[in-house]
């Protein structure tokens, strides 16, 4: 009995809201068309009271009844047209009342819906993440952009040396070092022959070595050729001397120190001597053909005095 | 006697007079009220119809409301697996 009472509450509920509306309806219908029978009645009325006042010859009793009457009858017609617009305006409401009702139901069903999309959509998230196999990488291995620009930029520089070592060594060579040393070497061994030249010019070569004897001979045909130019004959001075200097340096150390300052203050006026003397060859030299053949001459002692230099 | 009939016509006169203007009045006020009574149908015609078609809004947008629900919940239907999970 208890089971039964909450179920058939709502049902009896729901009949008594039915039933009342209906009636509601049927009374709006009624009072509808009592009022559409009133009009023919206030005509026939109407007709009534003009043919009676015509033809009665007691024509102000009759008007009088007719006053009465036609007030009458527009009270009952007001009152009709009251009833109606009352069940009318009572319908339109409960209408509106059922909207209103029925509006919020689906207001009711579309947030449920919305909240069964949320919830499978966090559902589906929630199954997605789970599946998906995102790989992590140890911090180790992961290096920073400005790290492997770096790594990137030095072996391009090792690949560059190790594709050109000789330009290496060239850039090496051009950086200056082996000029000066070279300049440096040249103006002392100048300085050294010009020494050994003026304290000792005729027994040395004749005493030590028959090689340079010979070249002696050479450079001394040379000066008889070319005595008028006095300007060739200083640099085959100057070559000359440049293989005696291995014999007689170690006799300038062992000797003295006046010597040494000697050779101090030499080498200045050497270096200015050997400027002159290039500046010279270099206007003369395309102009007469002999120039070529003392280049050549001079071209053949190069290695020789260098061979004997390294002995 | 020519007095006495003098005053006779002039007071049934009176009595004319009085009555028409009693007949007149009466048809004024009934006139009035009639007037009232349409005013009051004219204003009652207007509220009618405005509240009607407030009314037939409200039913359009809860129809196409609730065709939007149906074809969600025709569709949620069709995959039940996604509610089942």
């Amino acid at each position: 009995m208890e089971l039964e009472h909450p179920t058939a509450t709502p049902l009896n509920s729901a009949m008594t809201y039915d039933e009342a509306s209906m009636e509601r309806s049927k009374s709006f219908v009624n009072a509808l068309q009592e009022l559409k029978n009133l009009r023919p009645q206030l005509y026939s009325a109407a007709e009534y009271c003009e043919k009676s006042y015509l033809h009665s010859e007691q024509k102000q009793m009759v008007l009088d009844n007719l006053k009465d009457y036609a007030v009458r009858a527009l009270v009952n017609a007001v009152d009709h047209l009251g009833t109606v617009a009352y069940k009318l305006t009572d319908l339109l409401e409960q209408q509106t009342f059922d909207v209103s009702t029925m509006d919020l139901k689906v207001a009711t069903i579309n947030q449920k819906l919305l909240t069964c999309q949320i919830y499978t959509d966090k559902e589906g998230l929630r199954q997605q993440q789970l599946l998906a196999f995102i790989p992590r990488h140890h911090k180790h291995y992961i290096l920073p952009n400005s790290v492997n620009k770096k790594v990137h930029f030095s072996p391009q520089i090792q690949i560059d040396a190790r594709q050109n070592p000789f330009q290496t060594r060239t850039r090496f060579q051009s950086s200056g070092t082996p000029a000066a040393k070279t300049l440096s070497w040249h103006l002392a061994s100048e300085t050294k022959s010009t020494l050994k030249g003026s304290s000792h010019a005729s027994p040395s070569p004749n005493t030590e070595n028959p090689k340079f004897s010979a070249k002696a001979s050479g450079v001394f045909h040379l000066l008889d050729n070319e005595e008028n130019t006095w300007m060739k004959s200083s640099p085959a001075q100057i070559y000359f001397p440049n293989g005696v200097p291995t014999s007689s340096t170690p006799m300038h150390t062992l000797g003295g120190t006046g010597k040494d300052a000697l050779e101090g203050s030499k080498p200045l006026t050497a270096f200015r001597s050997f400027d002159y003397q290039n500046r010279r060859e270099t206007v003369q030299v395309p102009t007469r053909s002999k120039s070529v053949l003392s280049a050549f001459f001079v071209k053949q002692k190069t290695p020789k005095l260098k061979a004997g230099s390294f002995l | 006697m020519a007095r006495a009939g003098g005053i006779t016509n002039a007071v049934n006169v009176g009595i004319a007079v009085q009555a028409d203007w009693e007949n007149r009045e009466f048809i004024s006020h009934i006139s009035l009220n009639v007037r009232r009574l349409f005013d009051f149908l004219v204003q009652f015609e207007a509220t009618t119809k405005s509240k009607l078609a407030s009314l037939n809004e409200k039913l359009d947008v809860l129809e196409r409301r609730l065709e939007l629900l149906e074809v969600q919940v025709g569709n949620a239907s069709a995959n039940p697996s996604l509610f089942a999970t």
